[in-house]
């Protein structure tokens, strides 16, 4: 628990839907005061602990400043700082496995995105759709298991839900510039399950001043596909 | 420690140094009851969770309870073993630390696997990525008061992924690619190069070394 009184965050990324989107949704749902920054870029890359972002600070007010990075990190600490990671090992240790896994997809999914040859895209992409499906066969039998009320574990929104969430809003809507037809591969591969999981997701209360801010995941995997004759 | 003495551990991995390092350094620093299973592969992708490896598998009281993802596994056990800090910012420092390792193993891949006008791109930016983590390592070492430890005075999760980290570099990529251990070596400093050796040193990691090789043997007077 946090000793002192309304930290203030910043948090330092691209003005983009990203890796940094948990992060956003996590502090957003924390109901704690935070900015966003936008650092020249590669002018700032020398300023950043690591030379990469997303950058966490929190700052106190005595002045001193906690400074972290890696977006996974990032995540898990505001998780356990604001309750959304659950105390209990196991079960914590149960949900971030679902979030280490996309980090290999994104991996597979830029490198099909970047790929200078066709049979290195086909690869790559071959590795994205598989793990893609694995990763929605895992996360439909847990929303089942959990008894389909729109969240992965219990009854309340959780870093599980919220990671869940940003992945599928990074690759269909963030990446969506960069690959038009990412919409059409994988829409029609979320599960009724996981598109109330989003739906739930971004009605949450919690989420309501990151909803005035950021496009809708949920309308776009809810609208209907144009009829196919 | 959380686990209680009946319960047993099977890492499942491939029987290479790879991913799995760091777990299994965890599981002889915990003085854990554990086994190493080696699946038969393919053949055996589809049994696990989510068809990879390694899987960790924990089983007490009759029951079983799987955990998949290197780093997870990493991270639980050094929960359940006491080596993460309980202070939310101190276990932050360190699973930074660990993140940032794992970028830089995507890291010498990319560089590995890119053609054309990619390739040196990718290996400015492995060898600046790399440059980086060592100096992160000094800077982390240069404020712990033991020279020994990163953080504090005991063995920590930090200092284990650091070690699993090195050898991976230094003993096991070069499967990959046969001049990444020279090329690592000579981005060491002497501290660096001494808290390897220290952390190999460590009495609770001493079980490891019945199964492989120190790294003590690979660096010569020359490297200091």
């Amino acid at each position: 628990m946090a000793t002192n009184k309304n930290p203030q965050y910043i948090l330092r990324y691209f003005d983009r839907i990203g890796v940094a989107e948990g992060s956003k949704l996590l502090l957003s749902a924390a109901n704690v005061e935070w900015t966003e920054e936008h650092p020249e870029w590669p002018q700032e890359k020398s300023n950043q602990p690591f030379g990469r972002m997303p950058v966490l600070i929190e700052k106190h007010v005595d002045d001193t400043d906690f400074v972290i990075c890696e977006s996974g990190n990032i995540e898990r600490y505001l998780a356990r700082a604001y309750g959304f990671i659950p105390s209990d090992i196991r079960q914590a240790a149960f949900q971030e496995q679902l979030r280490d896994q996309t980090s290999d997809m994104f991996a597979a999914f830029i490198s099909q995105l970047v790929a200078k040859s066709e049979e290195d895209r086909r690869e790559n992409f071959a590795k994205f759709d598989g793990l893609l499906d694995k990763l929605v066969e895992v996360q439909t039998k847990q929303i089942n298991a959990n008894g389909n009320n729109g969240h992965l574990f219990g009854d309340k929104l959780s870093y599980a839900d919220i990671v869940t969430y940003a992945f599928y809003k990074i690759i269909v809507v963030g990446m969506v510039k960069r690959q038009a037809n990412i919409v059409d591969i994988v829409k029609p591969k979320l599960t009724p399950q996981l598109i109330k999981l989003i739906t739930a997701v971004e009605a949450n209360p919690l989420l309501s001043s990151y909803m005035t801010r950021s496009d809708s995941l949920a309308a776009v995997v809810t609208k209907p596909t144009s009829a196919r004759l | 420690m959380l686990s209680g003495s009946d319960t047993v551990y099977v890492l499942r991995y491939f029987d290479v140094i790879g991913r799995a390092e760091g777990c299994r350094l965890l599981l002889t620093a915990a003085n854990a009851s554990w086994t190493e299973e080696h699946p038969e592969w393919p053949a055996e992708k589809a049994n696990q969770p989510f068809e990879r490896l390694p899987v960790l598998v924990e089983r007490s009281n009759g029951n079983e309870w799987i955990l998949c993802e290197s780093l997870t596994i990493e991270r639980y056990l050094a929960r359940v073993f006491g080596f993460m800090p309980t202070d939310l910012k101190q276990a932050a420092l360190q699973e930074q630390m660990a993140d940032q390792q794992a970028d830089l193993l995507s890291a010498f891949f990319a560089q590995l696997t890119a053609t054309g006008d990619m390739k040196s791109k990718q290996i400015d930016e492995f060898n600046t990525l790399f440059d980086r983590m060592v100096k992160e390592h000094g800077r982390i070492l240069s404020r712990s008061s033991s020279k020994q430890h990163l953080f504090g005075d005991q063995l920590s999760y930090a200092d284990i992924s650091l070690y699993a980290f090195y050898k991976l570099f230094i003993v096991y990529l070069k499967c990959y690619q046969s001049d990444i251990a020279e090329i690592v070596k000579s981005k060491l400093t002497p501290e660096i190069i001494n808290l390897i050796l220290s952390i190999e040193k460590e009495p609770q990691l001493a079980p490891h070394f019945s199964k492989c090789d120190t790294m003590a043997a690979i660096f010569t007077a020359k490297d200091f």
